[in-house]
């Protein structure tokens, strides 16, 4: 219950306060200009449907990832630097009730991301192939790549106790997942491109889509790539706990 | 004499292989349908080319392959048809004697302007590759504003959002001392 | 006795802050924890609230061990801790009624109200508390670390930076507080006004050691409270 208020409190401040408001602007904003684009431009209107859809699946991912790295690294660190934190501590409230209050919330605003997308990815993916299932992969992929993100940028500054540290550590590990998609395609199809995609979260969440939407793969072909990115999911949870338990002031 | 008797035997020569490449060349030929076509932007057309084999022999392993060339004034250029044609270019098996094959060549119009599209076919036993008449094709830009019915979501969607974080801003404004 | 605190140590990457601390706290006494800056007051204060833990030592609050049962001293304890911060987007009322939700015995509205009265926010109850002054804030964290009706409250350093009127506005609630509801209070100062006015028993501590202990009244008979503190601390700043 404790965590359920925390997290409540926390979602008020992400509506109450510009912090998390911008955040739902910007992402309308980016996927109203990349939509209008992908269907209007020449060139890029000319795509296959299932082509414009993935795409737009991967920015809402990605954007999603970042508003967790961003309130991950404020989770703690943030509340340490506001002097907001010792009341919080003070409380009834364990450690790992704040922490998965935090981590809550964090989803929250992901799951707000998606439902900002998903009239994008219907305009977008109308009359194309696997519209539906693509939304569905995105929904259960994009809440595990939130999870991995934000836990572990929420442990990060429980240890590190600086916003600002906290957040170039995980933003640059978000830029390092994020970096084979610009590896070109042929270094992709080598045995190292293959090893990089699948140990990477990230690539394998895009991969997936890719699979699902484009080529219109079944659950089967997906399930290794799942199965890495929940592993992941596990390991950030776990990071997280210990490094809330070890939280001092 | 001996040099007169020469020179016609080379003109003779010379006479028979070019009939045989004339030959060669003729028994295979090339039709596109339609000869023009006027679409917009966007649009998908499909070309038909008939190959026919006018000879007395089967014809095997042909390729066949279209080709589009921009003729807009001032931007001639050849068109690389990646976005334009999924199956640009086709192996034909056998066609027998006096026989026919139809090719369909579909494609997307992904820019505006004067084109002509031909389709070319190889035929190794010949020594040149045989050409169909080009068809015309203009294609008309088109300004689709609202494809797919994106801008109502496009805008209203920002806005809405807008909207409510404006209201909860100012109310929360109040509460300011 | 409602702290007892047994030999107590705290080290920071080699540094101790707190070598064996004893002392202990009768429940009822508003009692004045002085000591120069980097003395271990803070660190004392922490341990004794269930934030941090020790390396060594044992602290009993209301009977119950601090490091085995942080969550009951938790029920029983309440404090205002040096540099608090606020949750500036939220108003007064909407901050305490955050704070009381995550306690078992939630307070009603009306206590939310009579509390923000009693520290004097009443009128601002629905205003920002990023348009607080400071006082006002300072107010509000006190009544926040009222919210469980604790029966003994932390208090660091709760006059720093408040004008006079503001201070005894603080002094007369921290008197009514002690003497109507009986809270003992445990008064982390460097202000010796706030120790005359308030306590009736101190420690002082010094290099994370506690050098002078007694009640208040028996030590003014050996000279001005400035006098002791100088005395006992080589002459170190408060």
């Amino acid at each position: 219950m404790k965590t359920a208020y925390i997290m409540r409190k926390e979602i008020r401040e992400s509506v109450l306060t510009s912090k998390g408001f911008l955040w739902y602007i910007l992402t309308s904003v980016i996927l109203s200009v990349l939509s209008y684009l992908f269907l209007t431009n020449s060139e890029l209107s000319l795509l296959d449907q299932g082509q414009m859809l993935y795409m737009i699946m991967n920015f809402v991912t990605a954007l999603g990832i970042l508003i967790g790295v961003v309130s991950g690294s404020d989770a703690i660190a943030g509340e340490i630097e506001r002097g907001t934190l010792e009341a919080l501590l003070l409380s009834p409230a364990s450690k790992t009730e704040i922490a998965a209050g935090k981590l809550a919330a964090a989803l929250m605003n992901w799951c707000i991301i998606f439902v900002i997308s998903i009239p994008y990815l219907f305009v977008v993916g109308k009359g194309g192939q696997n519209l539906l299932s693509g939304i569905v992969y995105l929904a259960v992929l994009g809440t595990l790549l939130a999870v991995i993100f934000s836990a572990f940028s929420m442990g990060l500054s429980a240890r590190i106790k600086s916003m600002k540290n906290s957040l170039i550590v995980s933003f640059l590990i978000f830029l390092l997942a994020g970096s084979p998609i610009f590896l070109s395609a042929a270094l992709r199809t080598t045995w190292f491109g293959r090893v990089l995609d699948l140990v990477n979260p990230f690539a394998d969440a895009i991969n997936t889509f890719d699979s699902v939407v484009v080529d219109s793969q079944g659950f089967s072909y997906q399930t290794g790539r799942i199965a890495i990115i929940c592993g992941y999911a596990f390991l950030s949870l776990l990071f997280l706990k210990r490094s809330v338990s070890r939280l001092e002031m | 004499m001996i040099k007169s008797i020469l020179t016609a035997f080379v003109i003779f020569l010379a006479t028979t292989v070019n009939c045989s490449t004339v030959f060669a060349a003729g028994r295979v030929a090339v039709s596109i349908d339609p000869p023009s076509v006027q679409a917009n932007m966007g649009d998908k057309i499909t070309y038909a080319g008939a190959i026919t084999n006018n000879s007395d022999k089967a014809v095997n392993n042909l390729i066949a392959y279209i080709s589009l060339a921009n003729v807009t004034p001032g931007k001639e250029a050849p068109m690389d048809l990646e976005d334009w044609s999924a199956n640009k270019a086709v192996k034909v098996d056998v066609i027998p004697p006096h026989g026919a094959y139809e090719g369909k060549w579909p494609m997307r119009l992904i820019d505006s302007g004067s084109y002509v599209a031909y389709i070319t076919v190889v035929d190794k036993e010949s020594a040149a590759p045989v050409t169909s008449p080009v068809s015309r094709l203009d294609i008309k830009r088109i300004l689709r504003l609202n494809p797919n019915n994106v801008l109502p979501t496009a805008i209203g969607e920002p806005v809405i959002i807008g909207a409510v974080f404006l209201f909860i801003y100012l109310k929360r404004r109040n509460k300011a001392i | 006795m409602i702290i007892k605190v047994e030999n107590l140590v705290k080290r920071y990457d080699g540094h101790t802050a707190l070598d064996g601390l004893d002392f202990g706290v009768e429940a009822g006494d508003v009692f004045a924890f002085l000591g120069p800056n980097g003395a271990g007051k803070t660190t004392t204060i922490r341990i004794l609230t269930a934030i941090i833990r020790a390396d060594s030592g044992s602290v009993l609050i209301g009977g119950h061990d601090v490091f085995k049962e942080p969550a009951e001293v938790k029920k029983i304890i309440n404090a205002l801790p040096e540099s608090s911060g606020y949750y500036e987007w939220m108003t007064g009322r909407e901050y305490l009624g955050f704070f009381s939700d995550l306690y078992e015995g939630k307070t009603s509205t009306q206590d939310i109200r009579a509390l923000l009265e009693a520290v004097g926010l009443h009128g601002k109850e629905d205003h920002l508390i990023s348009s607080y002054s400071r006082g006002m804030k300072q107010r509000l964290g006190i009544a926040r670390s009222l919210i469980n009706r604790p029966k003994l409250l932390f208090l660091d350093e709760p006059t720093n930076g408040l004008d006079p009127i503001g201070r005894r506005d603080i002094h007369d609630l921290l008197i009514d507080l002690n003497r109507k509801h009986g809270t003992t209070i445990f008064l982390s100062t460097h202000l010796l006004d706030d120790v005359n006015r308030l306590c009736n028993r101190i420690a002082i501590i010094n290099y994370g050691k506690i050098v002078r202990t007694g009640e208040l009244e028996k030590m003014k008979g050996k000279g001005t409270i400035d006098d002791i503190f100088f005395t006992s601390t080589e002459g170190g700043t408060l």
